[in-house]
């Protein structure tokens, strides 16, 4: 009996266990993001340490610009954009703080985030209109609504007294929002990584076609993406709502663009089929504390947002993808000189 | 594999440099801003200031630097968070600051509804706030050690006085260019005219009102919708709720070949931008505020507290009516 034959990889083929890691490794996106966290990290232990002292504020700020960012990722998987998600957190925290009864608020304000993600869905599948132009009519015509609902002035919750129980911790340092945000990424991990119709989100924003060929139906999977991203937009809003004892209708100033930057740097890739919720985790992991460590440095809010700048545009440039291309133009630019000095 | 090794290489390589350059650049900012670290070296106190704009405002960028002098002249030394006017993060730039335990804290409310958890929660941290140019609310005053600024009802009331006298008891109407919609400022300037003209000149009728959102552009762009939507004919009169908004209102009636000087245009802030039209004689009339006396006067509260006086009453920001008899004067030169 002759022995198996095996063919040589080179160096991964050098010992299964390395070569099975290396495969698994290669394939994550989370690489930047990992290694962009543990330089953080290391720059805020020695410039900083009280970002990890008071790790509750620190944890605080990462989930309030992580927790959009989380459902924006499955939005984001299928190739789509959402930029409806500041103004749903806004008239979600709006209709919450009408309602006189805070659990009837709470419950319409995540009603209102799901049909908001439906209505979205509905102007880019039904209609065809382009997800960046739809979604970018509804966070006018939202804001416009909030104003409107709210008689352009903040609207304070019936109930302060809950609402600042509210922000209190939990468990030790804790805090509801923390806890939410904690359970949002359990649920859309599980939801993208080990259900089916989580995973065909892959699927749809790798190659949408190819997708429909298998039998995917993307119609439905691209409703669910924008429902879900409506749904953690408006739970955002019912927090800050909560938290703020008043709905305030310009709420999300900053939400919209941390979002996207979050999802960027934890390595999603725009154009779908890439990425990962961890990924989007380490991403608001990585900017949280950046912002934290910058505030307690006394760092101006607009040199923040130069660092925060810089960081997102070091995760665009150094995503694998971008640098292939850079490298085959380089490569294309190197032959062609000598024909041009010719 | 080549290429993980390489993207990793890039981008170790990359954040180092940028870091590098971060990090003497962060040196260079505390330095230049004049802001110290809670626990600064030299300082006899640490306080902590979460403001909702700063240099990216042109309020704020003068209303900084007499706030940093005074500051220094009183050995402070002063953390400065600019939260751009959003709730939110203001809220969590509070959390930051209780996390710091300074020995106080001055907060220029983003949106007045929404400080009572912050104020609750330097309060359990044995933390004392003082609050600078928007007044929380009157059910939340019992959580502050004290307040400094304009008594900014008074300015839209004041404006709203100049009005009447222009108007004189004749029928008129006027349309309205409101602040940034939810903002403390823009609510009580807004009521305290309103309220004021309902009061003593009934015969002044708004016909419409917008929001202008502190910027020239947007108000140039309501007010010429508002006008063709009432009909300019119908319109003797314009009130905005700051100089700059004005500039727009007036840019707007231009852009339409309407001569703003037989309108009856006030407004509030006295800037270098309201000034020179009350001079000129397009605007009638405006309320000077000062922003140096705001960011100076912060402190100052500021200090009393900390030095355990106790503050018993508001220290408002004198509100001095501009018109063209006295605009030229240099006691109310503009500041910013």
């Amino acid at each position: 009996m002759t022995e198996p034959q095996t063919l040589s990889l080179g160096d991964t083929a050098a010992t299964d266990r390395a070569g099975r890691l290396r495969a698994v490794l290669s394939r994550r996106t989370e690489g930047r993001a990992v290694v962009l966290l543990a330089v953080v990290f290391v720059m805020a232990l020695a410039l900083e340490p009280l970002v990890f002292t008071a790790y509750e504020v620190t944890l605080g700020r990462v989930a309030l610009i992580g927790l959009v960012a989380l459902g924006l990722t499955a939005v984001i998987l299928m190739g789509e954009l959402d930029l409806s998600v500041a103004s749903t957190l806004a008239v979600s925290g709006v209709v919450m703080a009408s309602v006189p009864n805070i659990y009837a608020g709470i419950a319409a304000a995540l009603v209102v985030g799901l049909l908001i993600g439906a209505v979205n869905a509905f102007f880019v599948v039904k209609i065809g209109i382009n997800s960046f132009i739809a979604t970018l009519g509804m966070l006018f015509v939202l804001r416009g609504l909030a104003f409107v609902l709210s008689g352009e002035q903040p609207v304070r919750l019936t109930n302060i007294e809950a609402g600042i129980a509210f922000g209190r911790p939990l468990v030790g340092p804790v805090s509801p929002r923390i806890l939410l945000f904690v359970l949002v990424f359990i649920a859309l991990q599980v939801f993208v990584t080990r259900m089916r119709v989580g995973r065909e989100f892959y699927a749809v924003g790798g190659n949408r076609q190819a997708a429909r060929d298998a039998g995917i139906p993307v119609d439905r999977r691209v409703f669910t993406g924008f429902m879900i991203s409506g749904f953690v937009a408006s739970l955002a809003g019912v927090i800050n709502t909560l938290e703020l004892t008043a709905a305030d209708p310009t709420a999300g100033g900053t939400v919209l663009l941390a979002s996207f930057a979050a999802a960027i740097i934890g390595g999603v890739a725009l154009k779908g089929g890439r990425g990962s919720i961890v990924g989007t985790l380490l991403g608001a992991l990585s900017l949280g504390t950046i912002e934290v460590g910058l505030t307690l440095s006394g760092v101006q809010v607009d040199i923040q947002q130069v660092f925060i700048g810089g960081v997102l545009l070091i995760a665009v440039i150094t995503d694998p993808a971008s640098l292939r291309e850079a490298t085959a133009n380089f490569r294309l630019f190197r032959r062609r000189e000598p024909e041009v000095q010719s | 594999m080549r290429t993980t090794r390489r993207t990793l290489a890039t981008t170790g390589f990359l954040l180092a440099a940028g870091l590098v350059v971060a990090g003497c650049g962060s040196d260079g900012d505390s330095t230049d801003t004049g802001s110290a670290e809670a626990g600064g070296e030299g300082s006899s106190y640490d306080v902590y200031a979460l403001l909702p704009q700063g240099t990216d405002q042109p309020y704020g960028t003068t209303y900084l630097p007499p706030m940093e002098e005074e500051a220094e002249a009183q050995n402070i030394g002063l953390t400065i968070t600019n939260s751009q006017y959003d709730a939110d993060r203001q809220a969590s730039d509070c959390q930051v600051a209780v996390a710091a335990q300074p020995d106080l804290i001055i907060l220029w409310p983003a949106v007045g509804d929404t400080v009572r958890p912050c104020l609750e929660a330097a309060d359990a941290a044995g933390i004392p706030v003082t609050v600078t140019n928007s007044d929380v609310n009157p059910e939340d005053k019992d959580l502050t050690a004290g307040y400094s600024g304009p008594d900014t009802y008074g300015q839209g009331a004041s404006s709203a006085e100049i009005m009447c006298e222009l108007a004189d008891g004749e029928e008129i109407g006027i349309l309205v260019v409101n602040g940034l919609t939810g903002n403390s400022t823009a609510i009580n300037r807004r009521d305290g005219f309103v309220e004021t003209v309902e009061a003593d000149c009934p015969n002044v009728s708004i016909l419409a009102e917008q929001p202008g959102d502190w910027n020239k552009d947007t108000s140039q762009t309501v007010t010429s919708e508002m006008l063709t939507s009432v009909g300019a004919d119908n319109v003797q009169g314009i009130y905005a709720a700051d100089d700059t908004m004005v500039a727009g209102a007036i840019d707007a009636l231009k852009a339409r070949d309407i001569d703003p000087e037989p309108l009856h245009i006030t407004s509030i802030g006295n800037t270098e931008l309201g000034n020179p039209l009350v001079i000129s004689g397009e605007l009638d009339g405006t309320v000077f505020q000062s922003s140096s006396w705001d960011g100076r006067n912060a402190v100052v509260v500021a200090g009393q507290v900390l030095n355990g006086e106790e503050v018993t009453e508001d220290l408002f920001m004198p509100s001095v009516k501009v018109t063209s008899e006295n605009a030229e004067d240099p006691e109310v030169a503009p500041e910013w």
